[in-house]
């Protein structure tokens, strides 16, 4: 009877089909395999983090990341675009980097219109009308940011304009806020924003008591309050979300937990630290003196390193806050985590 | 069993029909479907539907191309085999008309919003599918099951063939228009986002011609591979020597279909590429350098295996050619350089590095390879590729012949066909060179002092004429494979070395100038393989034959290959189907109607990876299914006991002589 069975086995595997198919399934495992590799070593789809807020690190996120600049635009040696001018100091073409540049380009533009026209105005303007001024050497077809696809925001805009004011200069958003074309720029952002916004709506209702349970409780598949407060209730490795419903929008809070490195919000940046005895740690920065840092990791157990033994520290782009929510909740229990959060207004 | 595929169909069509309705006024924008995520749905029904649709657009082009050589050739092999590729054809449409229905179903359904809004631009042109569809179901009927009936008026019959064609191209045209304008909507006003324009307009999208092409070009290797398959499990299950060499011979043709697409598909990507970014710079970029970045050297890889599959096929072949050991020490050495360049194409230039490997490497680039990752090099070696696979068919079609007739005594008719051709091409070339001599650099927005970057490109189409007329002229002196090798060396010279590095010059100092270098490496290139081939046609003719080519005695690898090749094709039109439509980011019409569903975002390569082999494997497993019919239905109708076989029994093995027509 087995030796049939053996025998009956053997000869499906002989079949030229079968062996096709296994060989056929074995090339799309490899295809996958490569699939998996290549997000692993580029770190997936969440290539560019985002810090919330108007400040020059807000800008440089949106930069390299939602406002998708750095894909024309290098900044000195960061980067690699050169379809559009590098906004750092670069080479004899740009001795100066963006920061201290505006200055001459405003001089420019100043002499042309015969009125006064401020580096804030350069800055400004470029991001307002990119047709105002178009580099030398260089095609005419950067995007208009405000509109779709990019649609930046108001805000968005003026952080990346203090982020290139920094590269050389001093960061002064009262100078940006001031020029005339700040409110041309809001005046057209606004409208368009209303034109293009969509009302969003989640699939499910959810119920909001279920949600809280699996925030709160520390069996849960996804016990966040492990790493987040809620009326003082909670831990303190990730942002306090007691308000997080009157302060952030759905679609935000939705990509917060389905892809956390998309944005992280500022002071939230994990680090890398490597010592000089070769150990490597990551984790959140919490606290910070002129001898010693504090990194607190996903469990939220905190660590300080003596700041003589740090070989180097870099900024990470990949939160520590888990990117599996998608794999670990089931549709309705991420819509009952869901309707919890939009009770926190 | 033929009436059921027959109904299939037609109930898949009136669902098609019945789904245009329901576009009434939706009040939801979403749904889900059955509860599970339905992006993950659309994508894999859509998916399937599109290689499905590739399948039996692909197969019709080359059976009847080879329908038509057995008619001229009168060699029934043509025949069998063009009759037994429409055999795997009518199974596969009733798949595709099946999918379809479904596709639409499910798009009313999830989507109601934004197939409202699609449907009111395109709605009259819907019915207008729908009849297309009929239309082709029925031709393509006559043209199969009349095959036998129609023998004694093949012209008629070849004519119901090309109508099938049409009806297929038109068909995905108009199904290529919605998929275009998604991407690069026209029509629009500016200040509601509602649609003003005609649906001609609409149609007629700045992306819909470049899709077309890539399209077309790709179904065309698609079909051939997946037929390569199927003649190669056929082999490898072949009880006698007979139905090996039919097999082996079916392989061979299905692979040359193929690569025929897969020589000129890159061009046809990077004019795709290259209006994506015309038409919106932001989506050009992230195509590029940006999100899909890494997307495209998975494509990188797909598509390296698939020129090296089919040059390590072609290698393997010529040992069943007598006479070809002549050639076979040069395979490798061609086959070295295409792994070679095949290394740079899927060179990254953007690193994610970890911050460990950034401490490593010094920075995110790596200070070398970065520049093997930029497109000038690309450009390079992938004209390098193409060239060397042209090389191996070449040397593959002349394996066992000997020299031909002396081009001096092939009469006047040759000589003026070769005047003609070579006449175009300088014509050609000669336009666009003057082009580039008299090109404002304002055009592309860059100041009068760039002008002299343009000269290179220009003087080297010179060149190539120059080459060109010496090739012509050492051919007419019966020096025609010096002439032919010259012209092949000049080319690769031109567009590899100096313009693969120039490009790098250009990138730097006067970067909207590349497209008009890569166009003038595209139009070398084509001109050589014009030239080379007409040639080698007129150098070997007449040519008598080494040894009788021995079709059936191929190694298990070589099948095992072109089973490979086929699932390789699978993966890259479902990964090129991710990035085409994964370029539109979370809008599902580009920078008019955002997708607001919470499966907006963009999925990363380890689950697109998963998808589309999910959606590659159910694929191969239905058309091995249809196979297996097809494979049945051949049997049961070569039985003894029940009448005729319906069709021509097997052909004799294959000899020299079409061996010959056959390349």
């Amino acid at each position: 009877m087995q030796n049939s069975f053996v025998k009956a086995a053997l000869s499906i595997l002989q079949n030229s089909f079968v062996k096709s198919a296994v060989f056929a399934v074995g090339v799309c495992a490899i295809y996958i395999g490569i699939g998996e590799e290549i997000t692993s070593i580029s770190g997936g789809a969440k290539t560019a983090t985002t810090v919330a807020g108007i400040s020059p690190e807000a800008g440089e996120s949106i930069f390299w990341g939602k406002g998708k600049c750095h894909t024309c635009h290098s900044i000195g040696d960061q980067g690699s675009a050169i379809r559009a001018p590098n906004l750092g100091a670069h080479g004899s073409d740009f001795p100066l980097p963006i920061g201290l540049r505006a200055e001459g380009r405003a001089k420019e533009i100043s002499q042309k219109l015969g009125k006064p026209f401020t580096a804030a105005d350069y800055l400004v303007s470029s991001h307002y009308d990119p047709e105002f001024y178009v580099v030398s050497g260089y095609k005419n077809e950067m995007p208009v940011i405000w509109k779709p696809p990019i649609g930046l925001k108001v805000d968005e805009i003026l952080a990346v304009d203090l982020y290139l004011q920094s590269q050389g200069g001093e960061p002064n958003a009262e100078a940006l806020m001031k020029s005339p074309y700040f409110e041309l720029l809001k005046k057209a952002a606004g409208s368009q924003s209303a034109a293009t916004t969509v009302a969003f709506k989640p699939y499910l209702e959810g119920d909001p008591e279920k949600g809280k349970e699996i925030f709160f409780d520390p069996n849960s598949k996804t016990p966040c309050a492990k790493c987040h407060t809620v009326a003082g209730k909670g831990g303190k490795v990730g942002p306090e979300l007691t308000n997080v419903a009157g302060t952030r929008d759905l679609p935000y809070i939705i990509q917060s937990i389905l892809e956390p490195s998309a944005v992280i919000v500022s002071g939230y940046e994990p680090f890398l630290v490597v010592t000089k005895d070769g150990e490597f740690i990551t984790g959140v920065k919490k606290e910070e003196d002129d001898k010693s840092i504090t990194l607190a990791d996903s469990d939220g157990q905190r660590q300080k390193i003596e700041k003589s033994k740090i070989e180097k520290m870099v900024q990470q782009k990949k939160s520590i806050m888990p990117d599996n929510f998608r794999d670990l909740l089931t549709v309705d229990e991420f819509h009952n985590l869901l309707a919890f959060l939009q009770t926190l207004q | 069993m033929r009436y059921r595929k027959g109904a299939i169909t037609l109930l898949a069509l009136i669902g098609v029909a019945l789904a245009l309705p329901a576009m009434a006024a939706p009040e939801e924008a979403y749904r889900t479907f059955l509860g599970y995520d339905s992006r993950i749905a659309i994508w894999i029904i859509a998916e399937l539907h599109l290689m499905f649709g590739a399948f039996v657009l692909g197969v019709p082009i080359f059976a009847v191309t080879i329908e038509i050589i057995g008619w001229k050739t009168k060699d029934p092999r043509y025949d069998k085999l063009a009759y037994e590729f429409t055999q795997l054809l009518s199974g596969a449409f009733g798949f595709t008309a099946t999918l379809g229905g479904l596709l639409a179903f499910s798009l009313f359904g999830l989507y109601p919003k934004f197939m409202d809004y699609l449907s009111g631009v395109f709605h009259d042109v819907m019915y207008i599918y729908a009849l297309l569809f009929f239309v082709e179901s029925i031709t393509l009927y006559l043209y199969y099951y009349l095959w036998h009936k129609m023998a004694k008026q093949k012209g008629l019959h070849i004519l119901l063939g090309i109508l099938l064609n049409v009806c297929g191209t038109v068909i995905m045209m108009v199904a290529n228009s919605w998929a275009s304008f998604m991407m690069s909507p026209v029509g629009i006003a500016k200040d509601t986002n509602q649609f003003i324009g005609s649906a001609w307009q609409a149609m007629n999208n700045p992306l819909w011609h470049p899709l077309n092409l890539h399209r077309f070009l790709g179904n065309v290797a698609f079909g051939g591979f997946v037929c390569g398959a199927y003649a190669a499990i056929r082999y490898l299950g072949a009880k006698t020597q007979e139905e090996r060499a039919h097999y082996d011979w079916m392989g061979y043709i299905g692979n040359f279909c193929a690569v025929c697409g897969l020589i000129p598909l890159p061009f046809a990507g990077y004019y795709l590429g290259r209006e994506v970014y015309s038409n919106s710079a932001v989506m050009g970029n992230n195509m590029m350098g940006g999100a899909f970045s890494w997307t495209f050297i998975i494509q990188a890889i797909l598509i390296g295996g698939l020129f090296i599959g089919s040059n390590y096929y072609l290698w393997i072949g010529m040992h069943r050619i007598p006479g070809s050991e002549r050639y076979t020490k040069y395979i490798k050495f061609i086959d070295i350089i295409i792994i070679l360049c095949f290394a740079v194409w899927l060179t990254p230039h953007n690193l994610p590095l970890s911050a460990e490997e950034q401490i490593s490497v010094g920075g995110q680039y790596h200070p070398t390879l970065k520049y093997l990752g930029l497109m000038s090099g690309k450009n390079a070696v992938v004209n390098f590729i193409i060239l060397s696979t042209f090389l191996s068919f070449l040397l593959y079609r002349r394996a066992n012949l000997g020299e031909g007739i002396p081009f001096s005594k092939q009469g006047a008719k040759s000589r003026w066909i070769l005047l003609g051709i070579a006449a175009g091409l300088i014509l050609i070339l000669g336009s666009y060179s003057n082009y580039l001599f008299h090109l404002n650099p304002a055009a592309l927005d860059l100041p009068a002092d760039k002008a002299k970057y343009f000269k290179l490109p220009a003087i080297l189409l010179l060149v190539q004429i120059t080459a060109m007329l010496v090739a012509v002229a050492m051919t007419f002196m019966n020096r025609g494979k010096i002439g032919q090798m010259l012209y092949l060396g000049i080319t690769i010279i031109d567009i590899t070395f100096v313009l693969g590095v120039y490009g790098y010059i250009v990138m730097a100092v006067a970067n909207p100038f590349l497209r008009n270098v890569a166009v003038t490496q595209w139009m070398t290139m084509m001109s050589s393989l014009v030239l080379v081939t007409t040639l080698d046609v007129f150098l070997f003719k007449g040519a008598p034959q080494v040894g009788e080519m021995t079709w059936g005695k191929m190694p298990s690898r070589s099948q095992y290959t072109l089973i490979f090749l086929c699932v390789f094709i699978v993966m890259l039109i479902g990964l090129m189907g991710f990035i085409r439509s994964g370029l539109r980011e979370n809008w599902h019409i580009y920078g008019v109607m955002q997708d607001t569903s919470p499966g907006s975002w963009t999925p990363d390569n380890a689950l697109m990876a998963k998808v589309v082999s999910a959606c590659g494997l159910i694929f191969l497993s239905a058309v091995s299914f249809l196979f297996w019919l097809t494979s049945a239905a051949e049997k049961k109708a070569h039985k003894p006991d029940e009448g005729p076989a319906a069709h021509p029994k097997a052909a004799p093995p294959a000899h020299e002589k079409t061996a010959r027509s056959r390349s």
